[in-house]
């Protein structure tokens, strides 16, 4: 059982949601399973070899990535309930439409 | 052979959590995510970390389920049952990479810190002012629910 394997598999996971998933709230889900790999291998690595010190870090790092987290996905709620859709497409489709529009005003 | 079960359902939810159309669904799969996390670390004597990940996982999937359903629309189509078995079959034979394969690591060079140690004694002022950063940031959100409920902007 290789916890460096099972990791990189995991960061291989959600980089390719993050590469394809159009959904916003898929992209956090992206982000989320990414965190949680880089977790995964600093953990493992240092329990393994008995450094306390690692798994401190780690429970610091929990709070600050939940903290970010909360952070994401309030702005994620906003512009959901701004533009009317979670769609990555139809957002970079409205903010082109809208510099379009700036721009003939201009 | 329960680490390799655990590593297994991980490998699963994880790819469940990005492949399913519902994103109620796809919150689930990640609660799944991290509870095998947290119990590959409680079986690997992680075990404050896996307390951390537990009580940090719920706040978050709470919070997720609540945006979950805010933002999610009627998916166009949804997952066929085809389509999901296939998922878990291609996850699976992934998970069989980390049963099987092993990279070789330099031998171990700890100081031999134990975690109350290294928490208490080596982190403790970033304990602190983590504690300070969480506690102004929740007096900030309750003021700003205060001006709103008042009606103030």
């Amino acid at each position: 059982m290789d916890f460096v394997i099972l990791s990189l598999i995991m960061l291989a996971i959600g980089i390719y949601g993050l590469l394809t998933q159009r959904h916003l709230l898929k992209v956090f889900v992206s982000v989320e399973l990414i965190a949680t790999a880089a977790t995964l291998n600093f953990v493992m690595l240092a329990s393994s070899m008995g450094l306390g010190l690692g798994e401190a870090f780690m429970v610091l790092a929990f709070s600050t990535d939940t903290a970010v987290s909360g952070v994401i996905l309030a702005l994620l709620v906003i512009v959901s309930k701004k533009y009317g859709t979670s769609d990555m497409d139809e957002l970079m489709k409205l903010e082109t439409e809208k510099l379009d529009e700036e721009e003939d005003a201009d | 052979m329960i680490l390799e079960v655990l590593s297994v359902g991980l490998i699963i939810s994880a790819c469940l959590a990005i492949f399913l159309d519902e994103a109620v669904y796809s919150v689930v799969a990640l609660a799944g995510t991290f509870m095998f996390t947290a119990l590959l670390f409680l079986l690997n004597g992680a075990v404050y970390v896996a307390i951390f990940q537990f009580a940090v996982g719920i706040g978050t999937l709470a919070v997720l389920f609540l945006s979950g359903e805010m933002l999610s629309e009627k998916p166009k189509q949804k997952t066929s049952l085809k389509s999901a078995l296939t998922v878990i079959v291609v996850s699976a034979v992934l998970s069989l990479f980390p049963i099987f394969l092993s990279v070789p690591l330099s031998a171990a060079s700890g100081s031999g810190v134990p975690f109350g140690e290294a928490l208490w004694d080596l982190r403790a002022p970033d304990i602190v002012l983590q504690g300070l950063v969480i506690m102004t940031v929740a007096i900030g959100i309750a003021i700003v629910l205060y001006e709103r409920k008042n009606g103030g902007d």
